[in-house]
């Protein structure tokens, strides 16, 4: 296998997913640029998490070609995915840290795994990068004692820490408070600009897909509905992007630098209270509550009324990411 | 009924991944010295940590054996040979097993909820995903550390079962030590000690296995983990129970071939 120098970093040709009998992902179609930050952006339960799933080749497509710096990833054996993962950092929603393993020991893990560093280079590099997340104070620190954000930010650590040619994100702000999700942003762009690296970033957060990307691409039922730069998303044509990027409501969600008032919110407040909406779980929760009668039912698009009484930024439609099982566990 | 939810084809598939995920791990045993530090963990949570509750457990069993035993004995003016019967009974059937259930209870269940919850919280992708075969971090410590502890657990428990019989025999039946002993010595021979180890070292492994297997293929959040936790319980005792008849069945036609029955 050659890991030879593309211009382009991921592309996905035609690669369709069915789960639960249920098309997750529809003849998806995009290509991610060397040195990018690309954003996906989409209402729960239309792909994006099965989408990066299948860029780590934790899920196989049914059908399609994806390719990671010009190798097809679909038809690698366990062995070669293990080899091809080692390119990867991958940002997981929880953070994913180890239980049982201090902050210092999991951003350790992948060097201890996968190099024959001296125990003293290992060190040097641990404490670069939880440095460059603020947590080498709290090294100690096993995951159960920290914070969420904090938990993310030490799996940013451990994620970069074999300085990997891509970084996939899964909505790295949610749940945070707008103070660490702007943090968190300014990384990424950091690790974008010092760093040279590809970035995909799955979020929720508009203002934060605002800051760090390159281009955006939103998803819709399994396939991109729009690729293009912020402007271009922010000035989007098409009913359901602009839907999705004002959170159904009237106007349109500022920029947290913006000094834009919406419906008697400050931009923080926005962001804030975007987040805690926006948060995973919570949204889970309130769609396990409602929508156990139809499951299979897509996201709804609400009409202007309906929208417009509608206090949740998104309408909340049944998400079967974090209940699938992966075919290679 | 869709063929892909009959119960069946579920338990064999569950089968199936259990043993290939063992084999997986014991694939793995060869990184012993670099897991090292996992798998003293393990037998320290498994082993040192279950020691006071299966001494208690075997101790109790061992006196409540002898009690009843002597009834028995008694009758026939015997109550001497309870040392024999408690000896036999101990290293050949109630050591392997009474202490394979209180590690199920005790371990194979908080093991299964604890992978369960790695999955859930995606630990587990989070190590595919460095590369790192979660058969070699996650299970084969768990299934080693088990395999070790389980028999050693067994010699302990059965020597506390043992002596806890003979506290009852000559405090409460009035046999003097002296013959408790001498009959105790005959209760077993090295052939029923390694048959009793061998089966709580089969226990053990298919236990860990179990637990292992389940918490691997744990879905579905807080209710997914319980799930794993409550069917690690079921099958391994099932299975326990099942390899015991098993490997009891063997050891009667050892015996028999070495007398030269058969």
């Amino acid at each position: 296998m050659s890991a030879g120098s593309y211009e382009i970093a991921v592309s996905f040709t035609d690669v369709s997913k069915k789960l639960s009998g249920r098309q997750i992902l529809d003849h998806l179609n995009f290509e991610v640029c060397k040195g990018e930050t690309f954003v996906i952006i989409g209402y729960s339960g239309t792909g994006k998490s099965v989408t990066l799933r299948h860029m780590v080749g934790l899920m196989r497509p049914d059908e399609g070609s994806i390719r990671i710096e010009g190798d097809e990833i679909t038809t690698m054996s366990r062995h070669e995915l293990e080899i091809m993962r080692r390119r990867f950092g991958v940002l997981f929603q929880s953070g994913a840290l180890i239980a049982w393993l201090t902050l210092f020991e999991n951003v350790e893990l992948p060097l201890l795994e996968h190099t024959k560093m001296s125990k003293k280079k290992r060190a040097e590099i641990v404490q670069q990068k939880l440095e460059i997340v603020n947590l080498w104070q709290d090294r100690d620190k096993y995951p159960a004692e920290i914070s969420g954000g904090m938990k993310k930010r030490a799996g940013l650590a451990r994620a970069i820490a074999l300085d990997p040619d891509l970084v996939l994100y899964d909505e790295p702000s949610s749940g945070l408070d707008p103070v660490i999700a702007n943090e968190i942003d300014k990384l990424i762009n950091r690790l974008r600009d010092e760093h040279g690296m590809t970035q995909i970033v799955v979020t929720h957060d508009m203002d934060s897909a605002y800051t760090i990307a390159n281009r955006i691409a939103m998803f819709h039922k399994g396939s991109m509905l729009q690729i293009g730069t912020p402007d271009e998303i922010q000035t989007s044509s098409i009913p359901e992007v602009q839907h999705f990027i004002t959170g159904g409501k009237e106007g349109q969600v500022s920029r947290r630098s913006n000094t834009a008032i919406i419906r008697g919110m400050a931009p923080g407040m926005l962001s804030q209270r975007s987040a805690e909406a926006m948060d995973a779980k919570e949204a889970e929760e309130a769609e396990a509550a409602v929508a156990t009668e139809e499951p299979q039912e897509g996201y709804v698009l609400l009409s202007e009324e309906e929208a417009a009484k509608s206090e949740s930024p998104e309408p909340e439609p049944r998400s079967l990411e974090p209940e699938e099982s992966h075919e290679n566990p | 009924m869709n063929w892909k939810d009959n119960a069946v084809i579920n338990a064999v598939k569950g089968a199936g991944y259990t043993l290939v995920l063992l084999l997986e791990a014991l694939g793995h045993v060869t990184q012993f010295w670099r897991r090292r530090r996992a798998i003293f963990t393990q037998m320290h949570v498994i082993g040192t940590q279950s020691l006071p509750i299966t001494c208690f457990f075997m101790l109790l069993i061992g006196m409540v054996f002898a009690l009843q035993t002597g009834i028995e004995f008694a009758r026939f003016g015997q109550t001497n040979l309870v040392g024999l019967v408690i000896v036999s009974a101990m290293v050949r059937e109630l050591g392997p097993w009474m202490t394979a259930f209180v590690l199920i209870a005790r371990v194979g269940s908080s093991m299964a909820a604890e992978i369960g919850s790695m999955k859930v919280a995606e630990e587990i992708d989070a190590l595919e995903v460095m590369s790192i075969n979660p058969s070699s971090f996650v299970v084969m410590p768990r299934v080693v550390g088990y395999a070790l502890m389980g028999p050693a657990l067994t010699v302990v428990g059965t020597l506390v079962g043992i002596a806890g019989g003979g506290i009852v025999a000559n405090l409460q039946l009035g046999v003097a030590w002296a013959d408790y002993l001498r009959f105790a010595e005959r209760g077993a021979e090295p052939l029923d000690i390694y048959w009793g180890l061998l089966k709580s070292l089969v226990f053990s492994v298919s236990a860990a296995a179990v637990a292992c297997s389940n918490g691997m293929r744990t879905s579905g959040g807080a209710v997914g983990v319980g799930r794993a936790s409550r069917n690690t319980v079921v099958i391994a005792l099932t299975l326990v129970v099942f390899f015991n008849y098993l490997l009891t069945s063997f050891y009667r036609m050892v015996k028999l071939f070495v007398a030269g029955v058969l």
